[in-house]
């Protein structure tokens, strides 16, 4: 079910177990979606990886998935190591579907398409 | 410090924890799981696994074909290995796009080619996300979208995916012209006048004839559209639904089990300005519903009772945009499903056998049953061919076991007359399907004519059309 479709369920859900309909959204990340979706790789081969792909979640907000530029939700996420995190990618991990659903992608796509979105690229 | 989410899940735990030293009830076997085992990323052979986006079917594709062009696509084609499959998104549940040979993505053939009138000549790879925003620059937007948005148009039109609204047909109903690449690399255009037949296949072909390069879309003005979330009883949603479905542009609900309540969602157009949905959280909410679950899940009585006090006095949500925008949404949560399509006539009677089947036999179930209605069209493999059809699609969090949608469901749907999705689980073929579709012969005979070789047949499609 969708998001929206569903707040009325929550909020409900919400109160009952007495955590108020503040409790139940999500910590306010420290960069905005619209942020966010203002940034692209500067390489144009991964920029259209990530265009067609990752941002689809990944610049989306209640999507799930840890914002690129967001570097608070990524660092324990890169603390697992990016073998880990390439692993996660390609098998699916939790929310993240495999592949990132990005069937044209290699695993050397994924470590530069995380380093970007994580802000860990190098310059 | 605890998580807000994490908080909510441990609240619901403990108040099922009190509730069962009161009581002395035995917890059925639903508790929170561990990742499904999954494959190794990289095989023996050092081929990268590629796996559905729900998890459940996986391959090791020795060659990946990723074109921007059909002339790249068509030299591709003819010196690949075989079997063939083509993907765009990996949204299908069944083993649509898995191959160990020849996996061709999508993603490179995207973007708007041209207009023709009000019809957008659109690359088949694109993806509905990125179809609103193109279609939207010019005023035109898609009549209908499906909830999701994250599948590729190719995808999406071959397997028969749909929205919701009587008076609107599936996404391939509004497909007027097809351009695909043979497995042996030739070039075809089809529509109503040139290839008339191979039109009336290509349009729900299962990847099965070849790769769909292009599609032509009748597109509708970009209007703004209310919707309206509204919970209530149960029995209330079945009483009005083909009201509903009557009188809403797009008219859908939601029963959810063990609550005897359902959640109705109806968008019409309007000229009001935007007015921005309510910050919610679609994790949260099935996180809230999975406790409950785990919390009361041995006492159907007491999950209803405290369920339906809790949810039963909620008030209306409305939001205003263009359609593009609210027609199809997040699902943060992966799942498994089945949905199959029913003669209107024997929908809600349906809907009413598979709920009662769960509630009785199946108490781990949390995930809401979607019910929708959609128009008819004349696609030979269309699930909707000959008439609307009415749609129940059965859920199971991607931890769960779904087995039971062959077991408990798919009998019931098969009972009523139902036509499965092509792209979610179903354990039909052959016989059982050519009993369905008038043309599947017909389909067939074209689909030997342009792939004598069977080239774009993989184990399972081969089973699918029972070819051995």
């Amino acid at each position: 079910m969708t998001r929206s479709r569903l707040t009325l369920i929550t909020a409900g859900i919400c109160l009952f177990v007495g955590l108020g309909l503040s409790g139940c959204s999500p910590a306010a990340p420290p960069i905005t979606p619209a942020e966010s979706a203002r940034l692209t790789p500067a390489d144009d081969r991964l920029a259209s990886l990530y265009e067609t792909s990752c941002k689809t979640c990944h610049a989306i907000a209640g999507s799930g998935a840890p914002l690129a530029g967001d570097g608070a939700a990524w660092k324990p996420r890169l603390a697992q190591g990016m073998p880990t995190l390439v692993d996660h990618t390609v098998q699916g991990f939790k929310a993240m579907p495999a592949g990132g659903q990005c069937a044209r992608c290699s695993p050397d796509d994924y470590r530069a398409l995380i380093s970007f979105m994580s802000g860990t690229e190098k310059r | 410090m605890v998580t807000r989410r994490k908080a909510l899940t441990l609240s619901a735990a403990a108040l099922g924890g009190s509730a069962l030293a009161g009581g002395g009830a035995v917890v059925i076997a639903n508790r929170d799981k561990p990742e499904p085992p999954a494959p190794a990323s990289v095989n023996a052979d050092g081929r990268m696994l590629w796996r559905n986006w729900s998890g459940i079917q996986n391959a090791y594709p020795a060659a990946r074909l990723a074109p921007a062009d059909e002339a790249t696509l068509a030299d591709g084609l003819k010196r690949a290995s075989a079997p063939i499959r083509a993907v765009g998104a990996g949204h299908s549940f069944t083993a649509l796009a898995a191959t160990n040979a020849t996996l061709v993505s999508l993603d490179g053939l995207s973007g708007l080619v041209r207009w023709e009138g009000d019809e957008a000549v659109v690359r088949a790879g694109t993806r509905l996300g990125a179809l609103g925003p193109l279609l939207a620059q010019r005023g035109r937007a898609m009549a209908n979208l499906p909830d999701i948005n994250k599948q590729s148009l190719a995808g999406a039109i071959s397997t028969g995916t749909h929205g919701a609204g009587q008076g609107l047909q599936a996404l391939h109903g509004d497909v007027t012209a097809l351009t695909l690449i043979t497995a042996e690399g030739e070039r075809i255009e089809c529509d109503a006048v040139r290839r008339p037949d191979l039109f009336q296949a290509a349009r729900v072909s299962l990847g099965s004839l070849g790769i769909l390069t292009e599609a032509r879309l009748r597109t509708t003005a970009n209007r703004h559209v209310r919707r309206r979330v509204w919970v209530e009883s149960l029995e209330e949603s079945l009483a009005q639904a083909e009201d509903r479905w009557k009188a809403h542009r797009n008219f859908e609900f939601y029963v959810v089990p063990f609550t005897d309540l359902a959640a109705n969602i109806s968008h019409d157009e309007t000229d009001d300005p935007v007015q921005a949905p309510p910050a919610g959280n679609d994790d949260a909410l099935l996180e809230a519903l999975k406790g409950l679950r785990n919390s009361l899940g041995w006492s159907t009585g007491l999950r209803k009772a405290v369920a339906r006090t809790l949810l039963g006095s909620v008030p209306p949500e409305t939001a205003v945009d263009e359609g593009w925008k609210l027609l199809s949404t997040e699902r943060p949560v992966r799942f498994n499903e089945m949905e199959y399509h029913l003669p209107p006539e024997t929908h809600l009677g349906a809907l009413r056998e598979v709920l009662a089947v769960i509630e009785t036999h199946r108490r781990d179930v949390f995930f809401p049953i979607e019910v929708r209605r959609t128009a008819g069209d004349d696609a030979w493999l269309s699930p909707f061919q000959g008439g609307a059809r009415g749609s129940i699609a059965v859920h199971a969090w991607y931890k769960d076991e779904y087995q039971f949608f062959f077991e408990l469901i798919e009998p019931i749907f098969q009972r009523h007359g139902g036509r499965p999705h092509w792209g979610k689980l179903h354990s039909l073929n052959g016989q059982r399907l050519q009993a369905l579709y008038p043309n599947w012969k017909d389909f067939l005979a074209i689909r030997r004519e342009l792939d004598p070789k069977g080239r774009l047949l993989s184990p399972y499609m081969t089973g699918l059309f029972d070819l051995a």
